[in-house]
């Protein structure tokens, strides 16, 4: 049973709501911490239910009303969401209040906002779809893990389309933290440079992806979702490759039958040793595009990746901002996104032009 | 009562509505400005917040919160009762 992508949106640090050729338009930064380019938001929600909704809804709201508009469908079978970090920002307002009020008199706007599901919830309120509706809240995983429940949910046949994505947003208090972290870089850097500064840390991001699938073929759709596998915690290289060899294999698909490899590469020598390792054993002869210098790294990233990469395939052409190694190749069939999030939550999807 | 309609419009989040936009006896809640009940509740942690009111008889809200005129004659009485 084949799964299609019949529609896509995505709200990302590049203008990537606007209708057009991909990557038209090119964002370049020099700043550690990228964020959105907000389409305006009033022309899918109305200005009462705006006020409450901070920029994490909004994104989510306005990446799945792309998405099912070029599916060409109003209503879903189903609603998953997948985020690591939740609502954070009203959930700093919310923790703020109750310290700087001694926990009295909380208002409730910014507790009811500040819940990892608010946003799979508002898409929901905005379209008065009473269907399944499910967040998946897994760290690096939280996105594959939504796709993965979609993928089920279609294969059982219990939905005919169903709306999946994968959201985060950064705000100044976790930008802060994860600084301290060390996880990002301290110096500035130039996102077309990103991926070759040879020091650790990388590069703050954020963004929505949501996509529309359905076993029926859309008007719209240019790939479908063959397969998608998880690996946490590999103890070495040796791991990963063995993973995908068995994940192609799986879906009757050999090394060679690859034209683009999309990997997850941030910037941070220590998280890149890894897609070095992947490439050299599997592809050193494939083309390889990256995606991460254009929207930052974040949890759910793989979201924006799977998105470009299914652009990609419907408009059979890699932009030259998105590669970074090889010649784009002249068709675009099957594509690999491999993707790790600080080194522990490995994962792959393999799209297919169909 | 125009310090509190910029209350409400700040607390409310109330984007493109300026405090002259509300009538003094505009309804504020459905055919009004259209609150809803999570925005009765803000009203209500306002009036502790701003005015160290509190609301002894749920049962008066509507009453309360029809209007800013009605909101206003409230939180006048209640500072002569603590005066």
């Amino acid at each position: 049973m084949n799964i299609y992508i019949n529609g896509s949106g995505c709200i990302s640090p590049q203008e990537t709501a606007q209708i057009g050729p991909l990557f038209a338009t090119l964002r370049e930064y020099d700043q550690v911490r990228l964020s959105t380019v907000d389409p305006d938001y009033k022309q899918w929600i109305d200005l009462k239910q705006i006020r409450r909704m901070s920029r994490v809804v909004k994104m989510g709201v306005g990446a799945a009303n792309l998405s099912m508009e070029e599916a060409g469908i109003t209503m879903p079978d189903a609603i998953i969401t997948g985020t690591a970090y939740g609502c954070l920002d009203d959930t700093g307002v919310f923790l703020n209040k109750l310290v700087s009020q001694q926990e009295e008199m909380l208002t409730p706007t910014a507790f009811i906002q500040s819940t990892h599901n608010t946003v799979g919830g508002q898409i929901a309120l905005l379209m008065g779809c009473n269907a399944y509706n499910n967040t998946f809240v897994h760290r690096g995983f939280s996105f594959e893990h939504g796709l993965l429940d979609a993928m089920m949910i279609l294969k059982e046949g219990s939905a005919k389309h169903v709306l999946a994505g994968g959201l985060d947003e950064i705000t100044n208090y976790s930008h802060q933290i994860l600084s301290r972290l060390g996880m990002y870089k301290k110096v500035a850097v130039k996102t077309m440079e990103l991926l070759n500064s040879p020091e650790t840390g990388t590069i703050a991001g954020e963004g929505a992806a949501f996509f529309t699938l359905s076993t029926e073929k859309g008007a719209h759709a240019a790939a479908e979702l063959v397969g998608l596998s998880t690996i946490y915690k590999p103890l070495w290289e040796g791991e990963v490759i063995g993973e995908i060899v068995k994940f192609l294999e799986a879906h009757d698909c050999e090394l060679g039958d690859i034209d683009l490899l999309v990997t997850g590469r941030n910037g941070h020598i220590d998280h890149d040793e890894m897609y070095e390792e992947v490439a050299a054993a599997l592809f050193p002869e494939h083309p390889e595009a990256c995606f991460k210098h254009l929207c930052g790294e974040y949890p759910t990233a793989m979201a924006f990746g799977t998105w470009m990469a299914n652009r990609m395939i419907a408009e059979q052409d890699v932009p030259a901002a998105a590669m970074f190694y090889g010649q784009p190749p002249t068709k675009l069939k099957n594509v690999l996104i491999y993707n790790h999030h600080q080194g522990t939550h490995h994962s792959m999807i393999l799209l297919r032009a169909c | 009562m125009s310090d509190l309609k910029s209350q409400i419009i700040e607390q409310l989040n109330l984007q493109e509505v300026k405090p002259e936009d509300i009538g003094n006896d505009d309804p504020l809640f459905k055919t009004g400005l259209g609150l809803d009940s999570i925005d009765a509740l803000e009203l209500i942690v306002l009036l502790q917040q701003h005015y160290n009111i509190r609301i002894a008889n749920p049962e008066q809200g509507p009453e309360i919160f029809h209007s800013i005129r009605t909101m206003a004659e409230f939180i006048t009485a209640q500072q002569k009762q603590q005066a």
